[in-house]
């Protein structure tokens, strides 16, 4: 366990709010192992939001070396589960199901969240936690599925949020109209029957849509649900990767711009004055939810 | 009893099939054959003593998701189609698919799998189509499908489906039935030897054969061998060799094989740079003097770095390692290295391309004690990808792109790796060999448990592990293959696929182990395998014992010397204690990496190899260095004027608008935004400035810059430049000229002069001179010494120490042309020049595109008469004269004036003017910006006079420096330039900082209207030019105006609409 902590990380270099002392009392475990890999940057998210993110291999959980009810919140993060040669988070899924299913259906039971980010949101929907329609967390009904271009693609996308959505990660995000994050995906196309995307929709278990051009195909733009709770949250595009201003591709022109419109009204002012990014929220959210429970 | 299943799943029938849509797409697009529908079937291969519930369970829980995916188990799908094709591997190529379902399977059924069991993956196409015919169908699968290197197909009317498709059920097993074996070779004359060289391949240099046979019959040689023979006894599994007519037998009698393929593999250019450290002879016909330039590696590459290491506190390990070492922050250290590809990427572009980028991901693994990769880029170098003409390559160029995209794209995004930079080229010289390109850095703390993380060492009873995959016939002989030219005779057999789902999981254990302590040494195992790293590391401790039978491998039956030179991938070699290999193995089995402990480090000064302890290797350590004669080259240089280059006679167009779209179109100019979106540049979550930037994401950038360190904002910058074009005119230029413009990009996002760190790759056509073979092989030879003079005097004078550099020769390949002759096609010669640096103040750092309306518009740097080899002539078919040259000293004052610019954040947007000049830089940026941008190109600066920068090439005096008009000042490609858009307000500032250096205001960003409007310059000159504009605007002298959406749609049409 101790080996397996993630650093430290300190941000005297970047400016963070909206979270309380309690925070760091939020225990965050971040699972790694069997070719994930954006442990490092979603760790780094939660210890930015204050919590304390521990980045735990599989085989630590399933072997029992770590317990999962040390934690508040599951992060399935990124990443290119056992290569994702058998569809995306299908071998992950199943591992998990098979050796700790119970533990984490008893975790979720918790009113405790979970977050799965891409190669996350694969391995919940084949688990089943998602879509979790009146809590049932283990039938697989909707997939994640190849691009209708039929490749791997990076890109930044406007997404646009759900205000009725009861994701307890989204819940500060209201206000703004659109939120940007990167897409980096090859199986990122939300399919499901009609019947299922109905009911989601009827519940508010859709909590984010791609607003401008669907990069992947995806049945009704959609790009994140949460369960019926709103505790389990899963996306396709990368909050983590979003986790400083300078994450943004338009950074350099909107910093000359604030600083222009700013030097104009014969003040200063600069973009890294905007403390929190849109990405950051999410986590913040999802730590602040957690942090008023315990 | 062990049976075969099938089990078949496809996307439900209602569900776009995206990978039958893009083979689609591509049939009609490349060989315009219409199939009108497709579906794909994947195919997982069971053969193993499984019973039906446990296929049910494998079928039902591992392969089929009831979503989307319909799936069979006891007959095919039911899929209709008018043709089907099946493509699966051949025997012995990795499947990374069916090691991925036994590691679900086991997982699932808690059951091993036997040593005869195992799974195999493959796929079939059901095509539809009326017209479709056997040979589209044919070609569909041989030039889209499959490579007959590494796959086999099949191909089933529908008719003959149900008869034929039990044929599909074949496994491609590796059955060797082979007893392991090693050979005594006979090497009584010095043909002997080189009859064995010839036939087992090993490109033993002809000079080089003496002297191993002098080793070999040495009397003390010979008796020392006679009592480690008598040790361990020959016996069964020696085998006399057959050529031999005296029958050797005994280690004294001669060498094994095990011991010659490494010393071949040792000795071969690829591990000993034998060229690089060769003597050249080198002739300039302008001063008719030979100069005797003995090894250009130590003389050009090792003292320049080693001066600068002096000098340069952040220079942190150099020229040993793996890869090269600077200092990032107070604790970390940052890692590069930079490789080719090239040979097996010609072959199997995807398979060699991944196994490229996954294999140079290991070195910044291998560097110290090893480090965590942050960032991966890439280079590709191939044909025209609309080559139509009769040569024929291996694979055609834009089968071949497609291919290597493709390979570094699994490779880069599997590995997480962010792939932030990268640039692909064209040129018909690339048909013979393509190039590709792979660089990779890592991080690591500046000490672990209180030693410096860059050291590392082997000591004897040091155990020897292996960790990763096992050890195949693969790869076996990849290193000698790429120091020859392609022929014929090259065998296929070293083609790999790489797995970096594998790796991925060895790089997290490796990080840990290292954290932990575990080990003292690490080392990538690459070219020559366990040859290669257990060699030279065991240089260190001065000897090892290697057990041979310990070596994991994939499939019995490989002999000995085949599992030491094997260069299967995803494998370290490791030195641990052995009081820390319990804990070792315990961390490896929980990450389920595999290691095996195979052998241990010693002081014996011995290379001492065993197989079930009888001995098959027994040599001193000290044997390479033995006086195995240098390398020689005739190197004779004539300067291009003597050889008949003379700048064009030109008038000067009248149709700027249409002449700048067209440029835009270029091959090497426009976009490839479809190949960059391929690869993840976020993950990590560090990423500040992207490989494509501007208000619509679409520009590429001059460099990236990450955040390696996500709690820092300090940032690493990277950027790299090729410009081999200009080795048509001299290599010398074309060396200081891709120098020069990476380190502007570097500038242009906020790097600075005072750290940048430099990675060489060479890729060199062959220079050995062969009145048949190779007759402009002097010639050659001289462009090399001439690159690596430049080489040297830009790093000097940039103070760039060479981190780390490789180089590739023998960039030569023979294609069959139309009437079944063979012609050799050498590329040119290329460098790929990459640099890094540490920003300190990422929050700083500036993007190219302008970003308001009202800015001003700056070009600094000197304008010359430079379109020597320039994209321009190549447009018109020139080549020229007049090569970019690069004048340091002025130049680094105006990096350094750019620099405090972009740092005080007076700069709003910065770029370094590069290939096609001027007018395709401004196009950029104002596409960019989608702003109009208005340039008047007088106020360009430009040489004042002819003496300027003194005669430093006589062989140029006949060229027409100073003749500028505005071709010259749109095309010309002269080094030393950037454009910067400035806030009006921050004229007075910025003009201040670059007083009395070449700096013109030469125009302004201005959003009232989209254009890029130009203003020209009044050439007396020339009598006819632009009547017409000048016409109807006398006094404006406007040579072009083009709409932006023209210049974007010229841009982005040759390659836009591919994905």
């Amino acid at each position: 366990m101790k080996r397996q902590t993630a650093n430290k990380m300190t941000n005297s270099n970047i400016k963070q709010t909206g979270y309380e002392a309690n925070n760091r009392r939020v225990k965050v475990l971040v699972l790694t192992g069997f070719g994930l890999n954006c442990d490092i940057e979603t760790a780094h998210a939660f210890e930015t939001a204050g919590a304390q993110a521990h980045r735990i291999h599989i085989n630590s959980l399933i072997s029992g070396k770590v317990d999962l009810d040390d934690f508040h919140i599951l992060a399935f993060g990124g990443g290119f589960s056992w290569g994702d040669d058998h569809g995306a988070g299908v071998i992950q899924a199943l591992k998990l199901k098979n050796h700790i299913g119970e533990k984490i259906l008893s975790f979720v039971n918790q009113g405790k969240l979970v977050i799965g980010i891409c190669n996350g949101f694969q391995t919940l929907v084949n688990l089943g936690l998602l879509p979790g329609i009146d809590k049932d967390y283990q039938t697989r009904s909707v997939a994640l599925t190849w691009n209708d271009c039929g490749n791997f693609r990076d890109q930044w996308v406007n997404l646009s949020i759900n205000p009725d959505s009861p994701c307890v990660f989204t819940k500060g995000l209201i206000s703004e109209k659109f939120i940007e994050l990167p897409i980096r995906h090859a199986q990122g196309k939300f399919v499901a029957e009609k019947s299922v995307v109905e009911r989601l929709i009827a519940n508010n278990q859709v909590v984010l849509r791609y607003a401008d051009e669907n990069p992947n195909g995806s049945v009704y733009e959609i790009a994140g649900i949460c369960d019926s709770s709103g505790h389990i949250f899963g996306l396709m595009p990368h909050p983590e990767a979003y986790n400083h201003y300078t994450n943004h591709p338009d950074w350099t022109r909107k910093a000359e711009q604030i600083k222009r419109n700013a030097n104009k009204a014969g003040k200063e002012d600069k973009l890294s004055n905007i403390d929190v990014t849109q990405g950051m929220k999410i986590f913040i959210n999802g730590v602040n939810y957690m942090a008023s429970r315990i | 009893m062990i049976m075969i299943f099938c089990i078949e799943t496809a996307l439900k029938p209602e569900l776009l099939d995206a990978e039958a849509k893009g083979l689609q797409k591509k049939a009609l697009e490349y060989f315009n054959i219409n199939i009108e529908d497709g579906r794909t079937v994947n195919l997982v291969i069971i053969d193993a003593d499984f019973s039906k519930s446990d296929i049910e369970a494998i079928q039902n829980q591992i392969l089929t998701n009831p979503v989307i995916q319909i799936s069979a188990s006891d007959s095919p799908l039911d899929i209709n189609f008018d043709w089907c094709i099946w493509v699966g591997f051949r025997p012995g190529v990795r499947d990374n698919a069916a090691s991925t379902a036994v590691e679900a399977i086991r997982d699932l059924l808690k059951k091993d799998f036997a040593d005869k069991e195992g799974v195999y993956t493959s796929k079939r196409y059901c095509l539809t189509g009326k017209n479709l015919t056997y040979d589209d169908v044919e070609k569909i699968a041989g030039e889209l499908l499959a490579n007959p290197i590494i796959q086999q197909w099949k191909i089933f009317s529908k008719d003959e489906w149900d008869d034929k498709r039990a044929s599909i059920l074949t496994i491609p097993k590796v059955m060797l039935n082979h007893e392991p074996s090693f050979q005594i070779l006979n090497i009584e004359s010095d043909e002997a030897l080189e009859q064995i060289s010839n036939e087992r391949n090993l490109a033993l240099n002809p000079r080089d054969i003496p002297v191993i046979r002098e080793y070999f019959l040495n009397k003390d040689v010979r008796k020392s061998r006679t009592k480690i023979d008598e040790i361990s006894q020959t016996d069964s599994s020696v085998v006399k060799s057959n050529n031999s007519s005296v029958e050797p037998i005994s280690l004294a009698d001669g060498p094994t094989d095990v011991e010659i393929e490494y010393i071949s593999q040792s000795r071969s250019d690829h591990c000993n740079h034998n060229t690089f450290r060769g003597v050249f002879r080198y002739y300039d016909p302008t001063d008719d003097e030979t100069v005797v330039e003995d090894n250009l590696f130590k003389k050009y590459i090792q003292e320049p770095t080693l001066r600068l290491k002096d000098e340069k506190e952040w220079v942190v390990s150099v020229l040993w390692d793996n890869a090269g070492v600077g200092s990032f922050d107070d604790k970390n250290n940052y890692v590069i290295t930079g490789e080719t590809h090239n040979s097996p990427s010609n072959m199997e572009a995807y398979g060699g391309a991944i196994t490229g980028i996954v294999g140079v991901y290991r070195d910044p693994m291998g560097t110290g004690l090893g480090s965590r990769l942050i960032m991966g880029s890439y280079g590709f170098c191939v044909g025209p990808i609309d080559y139509t003409g009769p040569l024929k390559a291996t694979l055609h160029p834009r089968r071949l792109l497609d291919g290597v995209i493709e390979g570094v794209k699994d490779g880069g995004n599997k590995s997480g790796v962010p792939t932030t930079f990268g640039q692909t080229l064209f040129n018909e010289g690339y048909m013979g060999k393509s190039l590709v390109f792979v660089t990779a850095l890592g991080i690591m703390p500046k000490e672990i448990n209180g030693k410096p993380s860059h050291e590392k060492k082997t000591e004897p009873g040091d155990l020897i592990v292996m960790s990763g995959g096992r050890v195949g016939k693969d790869g076996i002989h990849g290193v000698t293959a790429s120091s020859e030219v392609l022929s014929e005779n090259t065998p296929a057999g070293h083609v790999q696929i790489g797995d970096p789902y594998t790796q991925k999981k060895m790089h997290d254990f490796l990080l840990i182990a290292r954290d932990e302590g575990l080990f003292d040494f690490i080392t990538d195992n690459g070219g020559g395998g366990l040859s290669s790293s257990v060699g030279e590391s065991a240089q260190i401790s001065n000897g090892c014992e290697v057990w041979l039978d310990k070596v994991p491998l994939k499939y019995e039956g490989l002999d000995m010397w085949e599992i030491w030179v094997s260069e299967s991938q995803e494998r370290m070699t490791i030195a641990v204690k052995p009081e820390n290999i319990d804990r070792f193995m315990e961390l490896s089995n929980e990450h389920e990496v595999e290691s095996t402990v195979i052998g241990r480090y010693t002081d014996t000064g011995k290379l001492h190899i065993k197989y079930h302890d009888k001995t098959c290797a027994w040599v001193d350590m000290d044997l390479l260095e033995k006086g195995f004669p240098k390398w020689e080259f005739d190197a004779t240089w004539i300067p291009p004027a003597l050889r008949g280059l003379t700048e064009p006679v030109l008038k000067e167009p009248r149709d700027y608008s249409q002449l700048v779209c067209d440029m835009m179109a270029r091959p090497n100019i426009c976009s490839k935004e479809w190949i960059t979106r391929q690869y993840d540049h976020e993950v990590q979550g560090g990423s500040v400035i992207k490989p494509l930037v501007g208000i619509n994401r679409d520009i590429p950038s001059d460099a990236s810059v990450i955040r390696p360190v996500l709690s820092s904002s300090k940032g690493l910058a990277f950027s790299q430049s090729l410009f081999p074009w200009y080795s048509k005119i001299d290599a010398y230029h074309m060396m200081a000229c891709t120098i020069d413009e990476a380190v502007r990009r570097i500038i242009a996002v906020g790097g600075t002069l005072s750290h940048i760190g430099g990675v060489d790759n060479f890729c060199w056509p062959d220079i050995q001179y062969h009145p048949v073979k190779n007759p402009d092989g002097k010639f050659k030879a001289a462009q090399l010494v001439r690159a690596c003079r430049a080489l040297k005097e830009s790093c000097l004078a940039y103070s760039i120490p060479l981190l780390s550099g490789k180089d590739s020769m023998y960039v030569d390949g023979y294609l069959h042309g139309k009437y079944g002759e063979s012609i050799k096609v050498s590329a040119l010669e290329t460098v790929q020049f990459s640099v890094t640096g540490v920003v300190e103040d990422s929050t700083k750092c500036v993007t190219l595109d302008p970003k308001c309306s009202g800015d001003l518009v700056y070009v600094i740097g000197v304008t010359s008469n430079e379109l020597g080899a320039s994209e321009y002539y190549e447009l018109l078919g020139k080549t020229g004269l007049n090569v970019p040259q690069v004048h340091f000293e002025q130049f680094k004052v105006i990096y350094r004036a750019v620099e405090m610019a972009v740092s005080s954040e007076i700069a709003a947007s910065a770029h370094a003017v590069g290939r096609g000049g001027l007018a395709v830089h401004f196009a950029l940026s104002a596409i960019a910006s989608n702003m109009g941008i208005e340039i008047d190109l007088s106020k360009v600066p430009v040489e004042q006079n002819n003496e300027k920068y003194g005669q430093t090439e006589i062989s140029y005096s006949n060229s027409n420096l100073g003749n500028i008009n505005n071709s010259t000042l749109l095309f010309s490609e002269s080094a030393g330039r950037f454009i910067v858009t400035v806030a009006p307000e921050n004229r007075t500032l910025f003009e201040k900082i670059f007083r009395g250096m070449a700096s013109g205001c030469v125009g302004k960003v201005n959003d009232d209207h989209s254009n890029l409007i130009i203003k020209g310059i009044d050439n007396k000159d020339d009598d006819n030019r632009n009547r017409e504009n000048r016409d109807e605007n006398p006094n404006n002298n406007l040579i072009a105006n083009i709409p932006i959406d023209q210049l974007r749609q010229a841009w982005k049409s040759p390659m836009g609409g591919m994905i």
